[in-house]
């Protein structure tokens, strides 16, 4: 069964390889926003899906992103893809400075916290305006190809999911799951819980920076409004729960289907879809709350670490 | 149950698919295509409408009179719900996948700023018809047009009548995204050449909804003119909590959202005495307008707004750029 998922993932990833090369300017970006979804939600996934510590302000560290890669390229004269992978550093550093005094609270928390980090990083943004452009915003040099950008973005959401992997079949990753099911429990058995979590979440933001670089030069223009929206993180924990979080393909298949799902019915229902999307997710909840992954899991008897 | 739930749900989604299918026009062979992304959900949704029926009023009056260079012309526009990321995707969709000739602009100044990028890329026209903001316009794109007057002057008018009539101080806000700021830039640069004092300005995010804190800081400082760089919601709230708070400069005036019907529709009696900057209106004296307001009426059963006349008219251009061109070629519109 493992043998057969591998080939099938290998299978994919080879035609997603060799897309830009026949495909039409459509199909690859909207591909290109997929794979931003799948690296969103996978690394939502490794603090909150893991650790159960949900966080609603991952936005924040994609907008970081943004803004530092934007700024290299436009002020420091860098190549965009340096560029968009120092939007890690900032991503981290900010993870580290929440983070280390935010996950050692239990309870809800951490997730105000977080909710009240992204706005106050957008006031900032928007405040430095001699810096940042304020609500102006940043203007990126045109892209004239968007087959690099692809490549790039495919690259971190294989990234993510590899990570998501190793982690899973770590002890690490165990240490993080036991955490979720029994915190006190988890530390009566010897776990420092407050720096798993720690570790957990500086893996969690490193992506979304990236992602946010690459998304500047993607869009050639930024604004906080943009790069900030609290729609971005609600859209990453949707797939992720949809998918089934705590696992490695879940965020994947949650950032796949409802993107081709909200592709395909928006476009032809423009003022219905938003009811049919809000549907589908509770009827998701409802009948599969441990998302596809979870169902899938279930009835076929998958390993835990798919 | 579980079944009877998922069946309503899928007829409920194929009788919505027969319906939209069933709606849609059929056309002779080989129409040119044009295509647009516009704001139809979202922030950006009232303006982004009138914008749609002036296109469509073009493309049925244009098809009236036989066409352009022989051939008919059709409209494909798409909802980019008000968000850049989702119009770039409508672009290369519409000229990779749907093989428009050209493009007309989106609405508001953020997500023309995104989508001109894609049409560049491609070299396609694209007409903007409503981004005022100059910004776009400094980018360098060979391709990019622009129909309506730069953001920095929208205020202009309301500035000058005051310097006029001798109106000493100005309050200025604005929502801090790029047409807004750039209009209110505008308004403070002029202000200071005409000699007035600018007491105040200050930038709210957009999606603020209570003004209070900031009309009574107004207040306070009593200034002659408050001015503000809006689009409608922020417009209406302000103009309504101006009142709540008995805010009463002698003269106040907005960008966006003064020159909507549905500002005084929403408003009323508190719209009265509100001035607001329009880049059109219906009882200027050029050829045309009586001819335009009344096929608009007729077919949308309402009056036009100036995004209407905006939509409208970058349309009308393009097509009269083709015409004169005699050829669909980017190179020789241009």
């Amino acid at each position: 069964m493992m043998a057969g998922i591998l080939w099938l993932l290998l299978a994919v990833m080879g035609g997603l390889a060799v897309l830009p090369l026949f495909a039409s300017g459509y199909i690859i970006s909207f591909t290109i926003q997929i794979f931003m979804w799948i690296a969103l939600a996978g690394s939502w996934n490794l603090i909150s899906g893991f650790t159960g510590y949900v966080s609603f302000g991952h936005v924040a560290f994609f907008g970081v992103g943004a803004y530092t890669g934007a700024l290299l390229v436009t002020q420091a004269g860098w190549h965009w893809l340096p560029a968009s992978l120092a939007g890690c550093v900032p991503a981290a550093a900010l993870a580290l400075l929440i983070g280390y005094p935010c996950l050692r609270l239990k309870g809800p928390y951490f997730a105000i916290a977080m909710l009240g980090l992204n706005e106050v990083v957008r006031a900032l943004v928007s405040y430095f305006e001699s810096f940042t452009g304020g609500g102006s915003g940043i203007s990126l040099p045109p892209i004239l190809s968007i087959a690099p950008v692809y490549y790039a973005m495919g690259g971190a959401a294989v990234a993510v999911t590899l990570l998501t992997y190793r982690i899973i079949t770590s002890r690490f990753g165990l240490r993080l799951l036991s955490i979720r099911e029994d915190e006190i429990a988890a530390e009566t058995m010897g776990i420092n819980t407050s720096l798993m979590k720690l570790y957990a979440f500086l893996l969690s933001a490193l992506f979304p920076g990236i992602v946010g670089g690459l998304y500047a030069w993607y869009s050639s223009y930024i604004e906080p409004l943009g790069v900030f929206p609290l729609l971005t993180t609600i859209t990453m924990i949707i797939m992720c729960l949809f998918g089934g979080k705590g696992t490695v393909l879940g965020p994947v298949l949650g950032a796949v289907l409802l993107s081709v799902f909200q592709e395909l019915v928006w476009a032809r229902f423009l003022f219905v879809h938003q009811a049919i999307f809000g549907a589908l997710i509770v009827a998701v909840v409802l009948l599969m709350p441990r998302g596809i992954m979870g169902v899938l899991q279930e009835r076929y008897r998958l390993p835990r670490t798919v | 149950m579980r079944r009877a739930f998922v069946l309503a749900l899928a007829g409920m989604s194929v009788s919505l698919l027969v319906l939209e299918w069933g709606a849609g026009p059929t056309w002779g062979q080989e129409p040119i295509k044009i295509g647009a992304s516009i704001s139809l959900t979202g922030t950006y949704a009232k303006p982004g409408k009138y914008t749609q029926e002036g296109y469509l009023l073009c493309e049925k009056e244009i098809n009236d009179k036989g066409g352009l260079l022989g051939r008919k012309v059709r409209y494909i526009i798409y909802d980019d719900k008000s968000d850049p990321l989702t119009a770039i995707k409508l672009y290369e969709k519409l000229i990779t996948e749907d093989n428009v000739e050209h493009v007309m602009g989106p609405y508001s100044s953020p997500v023309t700023n995104a989508a001109s990028t894609v049409s560049e890329k491609y070299q396609k026209v694209m007409m903007a018809s409503l981004a005022a903001t100059t910004s776009i316009w400094e980018r360098g794109f060979k391709y990019l047009f622009m129909t309506i007057s730069p953001a920095e002057v929208y205020l202009e008018g309301l500035v000058e009548l005051a310097a006029e009539r001798g109106l000493k101080t100005i309050a200025v806000m604005n929502e801090d995204t790029l047409f807004a700021k750039a209009a209110a830039k505008g308004a403070i640069e002029l202000a200071k050449k005409r000699g007035m004092q600018v007491v105040f300005h200050e930038a709210y995010p957009k999606g603020t909804t209570d003004f209070s804190a900031l009309l009574i800081k107004i207040k306070s400082l009593n200034p002659d003119v408050i001015t503000g760089g809006t689009y409608f919601d922020d417009a209406v709230a302000t103009t309504r909590q101006m009142k709540e708070l008995d805010v009463n400069p002698r003269m106040y005036g907005v960008t966006v959202g003064g020159d909507l019907p549905e500002f005084y529709q929403l408003l009323g009696k508190t719209a009265e005495y509100v001035y607001g900057s329009s880049q059109w209106e219906e009882n200027l004296l050029y050829p045309g307008i009586k001819e335009f307001v009344a096929a608009y009426e007729k077919m949308w059963n309402h009056e036009p707004a100036y995004h209407s006349a905006a939509g409208y008219g970058a349309c009308r251009l393009l097509a009269e750029a083709i015409k004169r061109a005699n050829s669909l070629d980017s190179e020789k519109i241009r």
